[in-house]
């Protein structure tokens, strides 16, 4: 893992980035990738898992190509994500927090995203999408093979 | 001054606390459940809340510092009701399943809740499942009781510094668990076991086998693993310790055990226990009694000393026994025998490094309170990892560190990996060409002062010869020697940790002179690592061929009459044989008898085989032990003596503090030193001991250092060196320069060296025989590092042969990334595969213990962990 010890006085404030930056390798929060995080920051591996497990976008277990991240937090429930969660859950087949089998989505109900203004939003990987309908949620997805 | 008023109580203060603090400190109750007197203050539970006059909230009494004038009431109805509301919340998700918990009875949360709270909650929704979990061989966890007051975590990083637990998840979800989220794999040091407010994390070595209220008596007792000597309460129920507990304020450790200590104390009811005599009859041990045991002892004693003389008799005394039972060794050899052949483990380390050092810097130069580590400038570490072998000392570096201060450290040492300023890990026994540089490069910093004109003649003599090259002369590079010289001249009164490998090697006056100049330069304070609960004490009690009790040398004619006139009897004014000196003066068939008291010697010498051979040699060997060993197996009488919670007594540490060892349960086998006193008797000699209040009085009037001690004064906790006795000053005169050339090696690399690890579950001798123990570390294994993996390419858990001159077995292999070089690192906890057992050995001239330097041996892979699993 190439993470350069540069600008961070304290090993713990490079601890988020790093994490980040094994996620996009590992694909999820594995003991592996936690453990390599610990190797390269020199930090305990136990402080690693807590910070890993506390943040929501660090995945606690294996997922598809794509994360569909939809907000089903106050506001965007108003302006009808729920109705947007069940279409995705009747597609492709999956609950919240399941992967399709062929490996290509996964779906997150997420807490708020901080986009209340443009609700409902969602993040696909780590694009960012406002102003969601029932039709501009699929034509959205289909750029994601 | 601070004077302020809680519950209308006046209180003075000379320093702002917490009121809290305060409050504890007058005999005031403030519920409390994250805050614990062993942590920091945290703030967390607001169980603590208190009204202070003139503030319109509530206050958190473990974080609020008192100010003057400041009226505080700890039980308004204010209060009350909002710590019955806290409680409520606690107990949302708790599952009250009190009647299975272990820690009813002794519970934070029951007892609060008892007082204060509502035992219903108004939710309606259901409480969180969480099954509890037994991945752990020693730990069971139960989270859906935890309340995360994070004192178990607070405990582990902020104290132990294992940083071995966290809390996972967020929220509702929030666990603390390890890193596995299973097995610990931790140092199971338990503290965190002792913080834990409520059942969510307990020892499940006694799981579901009592309750609180059942414990019948709880002693007051000092631990018997290792030199630090923490104190613990045993608590008993029928005849046997159920569990040890400790007090935030109870003893050097105040309140922190570790793994060895708090887990391991069931060697003493192992099925190797020793309860009745063995004698040996037609080729094999076999029952008898005592009056037939000790007569034949004594009676064979007294037939080889008639027949060969008082020299052909030998006797080995044990860290692992008390003062009283090594005294009473020492004057059945002294007095009754007449040799003054009297040795141990500890003289092979322990003993000598004090001697060098108490001849440079007078005696007691070595033993200086625990409480010095922190409060000192600087520390430096070599020759043992003291997190390892004496855990609660190696706590104290650790806290040094986290205040601040610089840690160097000498010498592979995992356990002080995360906290020293800088490690310097030179290659194989290469210290005294890096010390050379370190001490030449602070020289230049810090010239010497004057203020010991003898000892800097003595440095000055002792040329430095530095190396241009300090990459070959010791793996390092310069960077590392000048960080190195840089952090040790921030130090001005630092605290020197010095262990085993320094002193069992070849060129250990070397080192040890070395060390010394250091420690002259430095203006350093001396730390041995004692490794057994009573080396010290052991070296006190005159159990060294060469000097008395109270450690007056034995040719002295003024000293040595001071004890013939106590003992009746003449002590010869020669020096007698050192433990290896025997050993091979039985397999030169000139030493015939050999008393051993508590001591393994073929798991704790070097070349096992060798050292049976001289065995089986002997006309007599008599065995004094607690457990069955490979020892007592070739003894011709096995004397099993009380365990160490079966027998009062006491234990000196390594600062030199003589601490009470109590009787806490009844035992079959006899007392140590009663069992010598006997066979005293049946030679002719009656000492009159009938208990150990005797011997400590004798103790007291022969040996002028311990003048007038009694176990009153050392239960009140401070029997200190110098206790009233008077030591012996200014010695230095005599000290002889040893010769300090340094021996030239051949370049180590590419070769295998074996070294003994040193290991944090296991004590060797007694700790194989725990249970407990030996599920956290059940095989002996080879840990290798990755240098040395280059060359054979094998994963942890495959087996590997290892051979040496003297043996040859398998081992598991275990990686780590840590160890420099091609060093191979093998406990000694186990008498068929222990390091040990692998070695030769050459004499130390100076010194006469064992040298173990230069250890060649050969490793090569066997067979993978998959094949075997495979067939
Ligand atoms: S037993 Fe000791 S090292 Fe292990 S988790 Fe508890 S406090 Fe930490
Ligand atoms: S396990 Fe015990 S000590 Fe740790 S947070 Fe939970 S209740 Fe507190
Ligand atoms: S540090 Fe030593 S004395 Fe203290 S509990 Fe551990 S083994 Fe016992
Ligand atoms: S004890 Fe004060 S807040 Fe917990």
């Amino acid at each position: 893992m190439i993470v350069k010890q540069r600008a961070y006085e304290a090993k713990e404030a490079l601890l988020m980035p790093a994490l980040y930056a094994a996620q996009r390798e590992h694909g999820w929060m594995s003991p592996e990738a936690m453990k390599s995080v610990a190797r390269a920051l020199d930090l305990p591996p136990a402080t690693v898992k807590g910070f890993a497990t506390f943040y929501d976008m660090f995945r606690k277990k294996p997922v598809g190509k794509h994360v569909i991240q939809l907000c089903t937090n106050v506001t965007c429930i108003l302006s009808g994500s729920e109705d947007l969660l069940s279409m995705l859950s009747d597609k492709f087949g999956i609950a919240p927090n399941e992967t399709t089998t062929d490996g290509r989505f996964s779906l997150v109900a997420m807490e708020c995203i901080g986009a209340c203004g443009t609700a409902p939003a969602m993040i696909v990987n780590t694009d960012f999408y406002e102003n969601l309908t029932k039709e501009s949620i699929f034509s959205i997805l289909e750029n994601y093979k | 001054m601070i004077t302020i008023t809680i519950n209308g109580k006046k209180i003075k203060l000379n320093k702002p606390v917490t009121i809290l603090e305060a409050a504890r400190k007058s005999g005031i109750h403030i519920p409390t459940l994250c805050d614990h007197p062993m942590l920091e203050p945290f703030g967390g539970c607001r169980l603590c809340l208190v009204e202070i006059e003139k503030m319109p909230k509530l206050q958190a009494s473990c974080t609020q510092q008192v100010t003057d004038g400041m009226v505080v009431w700890t039980e308004t109805e204010k209060v009350v009701e909002a710590r019955r509301a806290m409680l409520e919340f606690l107990l949302v998700n708790h599952p009250l399943d009190c009647p299975y918990c272990d820690k009813a009875g002794e519970c934070d949360l029951q007892d609060n809740t008892m007082k204060y709270g509502p035992a219903i909650g108004r939710f309606k929704e259901g409480k969180r499942k969480h099954p509890e979990c037994y991945d752990d061989p020693i730990i069971v966890t139960n989270m859906e009781r935890c309340i995360l007051c994070s004192r178990c975590i607070r405990m582990c990083s902020d104290v132990q510094g294992a940083d071995a637990i966290t809390i996972t998840n967020r929220g509702n979800k929030s666990y603390v668990e390890p890193f596995s989220g299973g097995r610990f794999d931790c140092e199971y040091c338990g503290n965190c076991i002792t913080v834990c407010p409520v059942g969510s994390l307990m020892s499940r070595l006694h799981k579901h086998t009592y309750r609180p209220w059942y414990i019948e008596k709880e002693v007051e007792t000092i631990c018997s693993f290792c030199g630090v000597g923490c104190s613990f309460v045993a608590q008993i129920r029928g005849d046997s310790i159920v569990r040890v507990e400790t007090r935030p304020d109870l003893g050097l450790n105040k309140g922190l055990l570790c793994v060895k200590g708090r887990f391991g104390f069931d060697y003493t009811v192992s099925s190797a226990r020793l309860k009745s005599p063995l004698i040996e009859r037609n080729g094999g041990l076999k029952q008898t009694t005592w009056a037939e045991a000790l007569s034949h002892a004594a009676g064979k004693l007294k037939e080889v000393k008639e027949k060969y003389g008082p020299a052909a008799i030998g006797a080995i005394a044990s860290g692992l026994c008390t003062n009283e039972d090594n005294y009473a060794l020492q004057r059945l050899m002294r007095s009754v025998i007449g040799a003054n052949n009297i040795d141990s483990t500890t003289g092979f380390f322990y003993g000598p490094a004090q001697r060098f050092f108490e001849d440079i810097f007078g005696q007691g130069a070595t033993l200086n309170p625990m409480q010095g580590i922190t409060n000192s400038d600087g520390v430096f570490v070599i020759g043992a990892d003291p997190s390892a072998v004496t855990p609660v000392l190696g706590l104290q570096v650790r806290a040094a560190s986290r205040k601040g201060i610089p840690v160097v450290t000498v010498g592979h040492m995992s356990g002080l990996k995360r906290f020293a300023t800088c490690s310097l890990n030179p290659d194989a026994f290469s210290e005294p060409a890096l010390l050379n540089m370190l001490i030449s490069g602070l020289m230049k910093k810090r010239p010497v002062c004057g203020e010991n004109i003898f000892f800097e003649d003595i440095i000055k003599k002792f040329m430095l010869s530095t190396s241009d090259n300090i990459s070959d002369a010791c793996g390092l590079g310069k960077s590392d020697i000048d960080k190195a010289v840089d952090e040790l001249n921030l130090m001005t009164n630092p605290a020197i940790l010095i262990g085993r490998q320094v002193v069992q090697r070849s060129d250990a006056s070397v080192l040890l002179l070395q060390l010394s100049v250091l420690i002259y330069l430095l203006n350093g304070r001396i730390y041995l690592i004692s490794e057994l609960p009573n080396d010290q004490g052991l070296v006190d009690m005159g159990c060294q061929p060469d000097t008395l009790p109270g450690g007056r040398p034995v040719f002295s004619d003024s000293m040595r009459k001071r004890y013939e006139d106590s003992y009746g009897a003449e002590i010869p004014s020669a020096q007698g044989m050192r433990l290896m000196e025997m050993i091979q003066a039985a397999h030169e068939g000139k030493l015939k008898a050999l008393y051993v008291m508590g001591e393994n010697l073929l798991l704790n010498l070097p070349d096992t085989g060798y050292v049976k051979e001289a065995l089986l040699k002997l006309e007599l060997l008599v065995v004094q032990d607690t457990l069955m060993n490979e020892t007592a197996e070739l003894a011709h009488v096995v004397l099993p003596a009380c365990s160490w919670p079966e027998a009062e007594g006491s234990y000196t540490n390594f600062e030199g503090r003589m601490q009470h060892v109590k009787k806490a349960v009844h035992g079959e086998a006899m007392e140590g030193w009663k069992i010598i006193s006997e066979i005293a008797k049946i030679i002719g000699v009656d000492w009159d001991f009938l208990t150990v209040v005797d011997i400590l009085a004798e103790l007291t009037k022969v040996s002028p250092v311990h003048k007038g001690i009694t176990y009153s004064e050392m239960d009140s906790g401070n029997c200190l060196w110098p206790y009233n006795g008077e030591p012996l000053r200014d010695i230095a005169k005599d000290f002889v320069l040893p010769d300090t050339k340094l021996i030239k090696r051949e370049k180590c690399s590419g070769r295998s060296y074996l070294s003994a690890d040193q290991q944090l579950f296991h004590s060797g001798t007694i700790g194989r025989n725990s249970s407990a123990l030996n599920l956290l570390m059940p095989a002996s294994y080879a840990r290798i590092g990755s240098a040395l993996n280059e060359k054979l390419s094998v994963k942890t858990g495959d087996t590997a042969s290892i051979s040496s001159g003297v043996k040859s077995a398998e081992l598991d292999v275990i990686i780590d990334p840590d160890i420099k070089g091609m060093m191979v690192f093998v406990p000694n906890t186990a008498a068929d595969k222990g390091a040990l057992s692998f070695m030769k050995w050459s004499m130390n001239k100076d010194f006469k213990n064992p040298a173990l330097d230069g250890n060649e041996i050969e490793i090569s892979k066997l067979r993978s962990k998959a094949e075997e699993v495979a067939a």
